[in-house]
């Protein structure tokens, strides 16, 4: 028997019951019925997976008898013991206008919120720091022009050259607490032309630095892939080029949007939200499942309108499709926007500008992992690769809704969906708690001490074992409800 | 040859290598290249009958019966101690404690059966002690149901060179293809742990070009000193070896016995040892009066007590010197680094670890080549879960000492002596992973060994990186020269049109642009002057730190002189002492 094509049919159908079961699907299971009995091989195959699983329904209804009598309250329990109990959730649901009207309450209170004006010059901090600001192209030219004028007078006076490159080491970041980002401190690194360590990069932020030039004469907008391919004998491989284009940008005292050059799109943003890009209005609301790609270059994005309650900040995709074919923005009015994984700067651009135009609060849904947080305080504090444009970059205060590690026993996700974190999960996890985003809030340290201890992780699909509408109809619905966020 | 005949087969279907009808009709078409080969195998089993290695047509696979002869210029053995040395399992004189290489004279027994149990034939042995008129010879097998040795002839013979030594031939079934890299690997490794000695390794094989000669050069005469015997280490003993030791000794009461007969007790300890015992101990006490239970109560309290170390006096490592001399001589490295530990105890057993590290050389394959020698002695087989390797691969991070693990040519070489070897299994081909006090040595000496080159390999990159520095400096040139020019032709043309306004300065440099006074070709220039100027500086500076003349080097090697000369005249020089021959 074709081995191989047995685990196909029988995942496939395993699924397509899963889907049966919630009431959706039910055409794709038909489907595949008429698949199965078309194949060759697929008769056998899929009467053999339908004997396996009553087998295995009735294994696990015998060990649910026996267990029931000692402790019904572990966390490990049998299927039908957890489909009890997420229906016991989903009765609990108040109407969804009870739940509207406390989620419109934080709403309110957000749009009072004044946001931070404090900047980096007020502190009076001990030591200089270095950030960036938006140039316009003109300004960005003169910057260049500046540079180059002062190498060429040095190659000709015979003493070659060098640039003096603000250092983007972890060494040289700070934590500033009442700004709650990362900034860069003012060391620099001087990098000679004539040193074999450093000649490479003089040489790569040379080319960058005319090729930028040019874009600013002309006013145009290039992906970061784009520039590359300008050059790619001398640059090699894209991230010695994206690496360098930091550095320009740093060392230019500019934003690297003002650089004229972008990254191309990655993130998506779906739900009540109207704006207006480069003269063409946008309604988020109809981006069918998809939703809209948030633009590379946020100067073009004018007008954000919204009758949203909140925004939703989910950490992949995955998730963000299911919200998004559930319309559950339009149940809950909200905003869903996923960087799909770490976020990228027009993802960060477009968060922050929702955040301070509408003035709504944000709601993070990331994985109960390290990496969840991880994602969570690029958004709020900044990363450390782009630490000196983190003013431009981060949106504080956003609230950490769910997957949490306390979550897990709350809502009594099966046993077989957690994963043991791996020894690196464990390290990370504990150089988190060491960190002072985390530290400042809590509960949030709270949150961690309690992943770190069980050792155990889990993604927000861990939430589809009780079916895959339970992420959009239950879970999200109830924390709402609760205002479980922190 | 004696006892193995060839016969004629009279019925062919009684050997097992006979072929039914079937059989000869599926192989017709190869019948006759088959025969064609058999004829001549036949042909080359008569040519070498009588030379050294004999080779019989038809052997089980590949096993073939081959004459073993090995030849030594040592001590020699007694002319009346030679058949109870060779042919009398577990008769060795060595019950003291003692680094050594064996410890009953197995080895030699095993090969004696081995020979009996192959083809039936005795051993030959040829031996004279130093200064002896006479060759013992002596042709002797086994009576293994007896234990005694069974001797065929037993003459002296007349020793005119003054030869003495030992020489043991014995015929036996081996298989020589398969093993052939091993046996001269093994051959090599010895070389490497005793350059103070020579080797010749010769095989004659049935057809002259299959004959290998390999001659392992002596290279000084420098030697380990002879390890010393020792008393055991309280901790080290069990109670069978309790029991012994008391039948053996000469002192009288318990007091006597345990001071003289084991290392680190003193007196002092001894009467304190005994008022530990019990009430029924004196320190009076015959010692061979002990009962089996007070034995079992000294042995507890050894087990318990603490003890003072070892000293490790008693051990005779390589010595980094003929360790390094071994490994340059054998594999002529580009580098060798070696190092010496400190005595360690492993269960009141003292041991010692020497490493040596090589990169590059000849016949040596890319990644890691592992020699491993327990007391002196290479160990062949079982590499794989051995301590070295284990160590070598799993634990010691290669990178960090700037050598690549896969590409570069890297040879370990690890030397282990001790008192006792706690081999792993009953073959004595390796040493376990499970001992942390011998890991964690290894490691130590291995990682002793790669700091040493690190320093080495860093000097020979930047003197590489040096030579490679112009090149790679003006190699970006180009590149530089045309993205400066381009911004400033840019600049210029802005400025034509009057769009923009530079200060002065600026303003100077772009009307040279202008009107082409500077170009592309003035900046290559310019940065072609600094970087030769910059390079001048660098390999200033780098002559200057490292105070080395590059200049051809070649070794010398300088062999020691055998007997006595009279010099006249000494010429002395920083680096060494010239004499001069003063009778030639």
């Amino acid at each position: 028997m074709n081995v191989p094509f047995t685990h196909f049919y029988g995942s496939c159908l395993a699924l397509a019951f899963a889907g049966y079961k919630d009431g959706i699907l039910v055409d794709k299971q038909e489907e595949f019925q008429v698949l199965a009995l078309h194949h060759p091989l697929g008769f056998s195959c899929r009467v053999s997976i339908l004997l396996l699983m009553a087998d295995k329904r009735k294994r696990a209804t015998a060990e649910n008898d026996s267990d029931e009598d000692d402790n019904g309250e572990q966390p490990m329990e049998a299927p039908r013991k957890q489909a009890q109990a997420a229906l016991a959730f989903r009765k609990r649901l108040k109407p969804d206008n009870a739940i509207l009207a406390t989620v419109r309450k934080i709403a309110d209170s957000a749009k009072s919120y004044k946001p931070q004006t404090q900047s980096l010059a007020d502190l009076n901090l001990p030591n200089a720091c270095k950030e960036v600001v938006d140039l316009s192209c003109a300004s960005v030219m003169a910057e260049i022009e500046k540079t180059i004028i002062n190498i060429a007078r040095s190659i000709l006076g015979g003493n070659g050259f060098g640039y003096s490159v603000p250092s983007r080491s972890s060494a040289n970041q700070l934590y500033v607490q009442e700004l709650d980002r990362i900034v860069l401190k003012d060391k620099a690194s001087f990098r000679p032309f004539a040193n074999m360590a450093s000649v490479r990069k003089t040489t790569i932020t040379t080319r960058i630095l005319q090729l930028v030039h040019q874009l600013c004469k002309k006013q145009i907008h290039v992906t970061k892939r784009d520039l590359f391919y300008t050059d790619v004998k001398l640059f090699q491989e894209q991230g010695q080029s994206d690496s360098v284009l930091d550095d320009v940008s740093c060392m230019l005292g500019c934003t690297r949007s003002s650089l004229n050059v972008v990254a191309s799109e990655k993130g998506v943003v779906v739900g009540r939200l109207v704006f207006v890009e480069d003269g063409d209005r946008i309604d988020c609301t109809k981006m069918g499942v998809g939703g809209k790609a948030i633009p590379p270059n946020i100067d073009k994005v004018k007008d954000m309108e919204s009758d949203a309650l909140f925004i939703l900040l989910v950490e992949k995709d995955a998730a963000f499709m299911r919200l998004a074919e559930d319309r559950f923005y339009n149940r809950f009015p909200c905003v869903i926007i996923t960087a799909k994984g770490q976020p990228d700067v027009a993802t960060r651009l477009f968060l922050k500008k929702m955040k301070t135009d509408l003035k709504l609060p944000v709601l993070g849904l990331v994985d109960s992992d390290p990496y969840g947080l991880k994602i969570l305080s690029v958004y709020m504090s900044g990363s450390k690769n782009m630490s000196y444009d983190s003013s431009n970059l981060t949106t504080p205060d956003i609230k950490w809704l769910g997957v949490r590690p306390s979550d897990l026993n709350k809502y009594k996700i099966p046993e077989q969906c957690r994963l043991p974190m791996t020894d690196q999960d464990i390290k990370t996890g504990k150089d988190l708690l060491e960190e002072d985003f985390i530290k400042k809030d809590p509960n949030w340290h709270k949150e961690l001490e309690v992943m770190v201890k069980t050792k155990e992780k889990a993604e927000i699909q861990a939430l589809s074992s009780f079916g895959f509408q339970y992420l959009s109809e239950v879970y999200l619905p109830m924390k709402l409800q609760e205002r479980d966020w922190i | 040859m004696i006892g193995l005949l060839d016969r004629e087969r009279l019925d062919e279907e009684l050997y097992g290598d006979y072929e039914t009808e079937k059989a000869r009709e599926k192989r017709l078409a190869k019948e006759a290249r088959e025969q064609e080969k058999q004829a001549k195998a036949a042909a080359a089993g008569k040519k070498v009958k009588d030379s050294n290695a004999v080779k019989l047509g038809k052997g089980r696979g590949e096993a073939l019966f081959y004459k073993v002869t090995c030849k030594d210029n040592g001590r020699g053995m007694p002319n009346d101690d030679i058949p109870n040395m060779l042919g009398r399992v577990l008769s060795g004189t060595k019950y003291g404690l003692k680094q050594t290489r064996g410890k009953f004279g197995l080895g030699a027994k095993m090969a004696l059966i081995w020979s009996k149990m192959s083809t039936g034939l005795p051993i030959d042995i040829w031996s004279a002690t130093r200064g002896q008129s006479f060759i013992s010879y002596c042709r002797l097998d086994i009576n293994i149901h007896k234990n005694v040795p069974n001797v065929h002839i037993h003459e002296k013979r007349s020793n005119e060179e003054g030869w003495h030594g030992a020489e043991i031939q014995v015929t036996i079934e081996g298989n020589w293809t398969t093993y052939r890299s091993k046996i001269i690997n093994y051959m090599r490794q010895m070389a490497v742990i005793t350059p103070y000695a020579q080797f010749l390794f010769r095989f004659v094989a049935a057809t002259p070009d299959k004959n290998i000669s390999i001659r392992f050069a002596r290279r000084t005469n420098v030697m380990p000193p002879a390890p010393a015997e020792t008393k055991y280490h309280p901790s080290a003993v069990d109670l069978l070896l309790i029991k012994r030791l008391i039948a053996e000794t000469l002192k009288q009461n318990l007091l006597q016995f345990l001071q003289h007969e084991f290392t680190s007790i003193s007196k002092f300890y001894a009467e304190r040892l005994i008022g530990e015992m019990g009430p029924e101990f004196t320190p009076k006490m015959p010692v061979k009066s002990l009962t089996a239970q007070q034995l079992v109560r000294i042995h507890q309290l050894f087990r318990q007590a603490k003890f003072g170390e070892p000293t490790g006096e008693c051990l005779s490592p390589a010595g980094e010197y003929n360790l390094r001399l071994g490994i340059m001589k054998e594999l002529h490295p580009d580098m060798v680094a070696t190092y010496q530990g400190s005595v360690q105890v492993f269960e009141g057993h003292p041991f010692l670890v020497e490493a040596g590290l090589s990169l590059g050389g000849r016949d040596v394959k890319p990644g890691l080549n592992i020699f491993r020698f327990a007391n002196r002695i290479p160990l062949l087989f079982e590499q794989g879960g051995d301590v070295v390797t284990r160590t070598a691969t799993k634990r010691i991070n290669w990178n960090s000492y700037k050598i690549n693990q896969v590409q570069d040519k890297i040879g370990v070489f690890v030397s282990i002596v001790s008192t006792k070897i706690p081999f792993k299994g009953t073959g004595k081909e390796y040493i376990g992973d499970d001992i942390k006090e011998i890991a964690s040595a290894v490691k130590s000496a291995i990682q002793q060994c790669c700091i040493q080159l690190k320093s080495k390999i860093v000097r020979q990159q930047q003197a590489h990186d040096r030579q490679q520095r112009k090149r790679n400096l003006s190699k970006y040139i180009p590149d530089v020269s045309r993205a400066i020019y381009g911004v400033l032709m840019e600049m210029a043309d802005g400025q034509k049109s009057k769009k923009v306004k530079y200060d002065d300065d600026a303003d100077d440099l772009l009307k040279k642009v202008a009107l082409h006074q500077i170009t592309e070709s003035t900046f290559i220039q310019k940065l072609g002057q600094h970087v030769e100027q910059v390079d001048a500086e660098m390999a200033l500076e780098y002559a200057t730190q490292s105070g080395m003349v590059d200049t051809a080097r070649e070794p010398i090697y300088l062999r020691t002189l055998e007997s006595d000369y009279k010099f006249a005249l000494e010429l002395h020089n920083p680096v060494c002492v010239m004499k001069l021959f003063s009778d030639f």
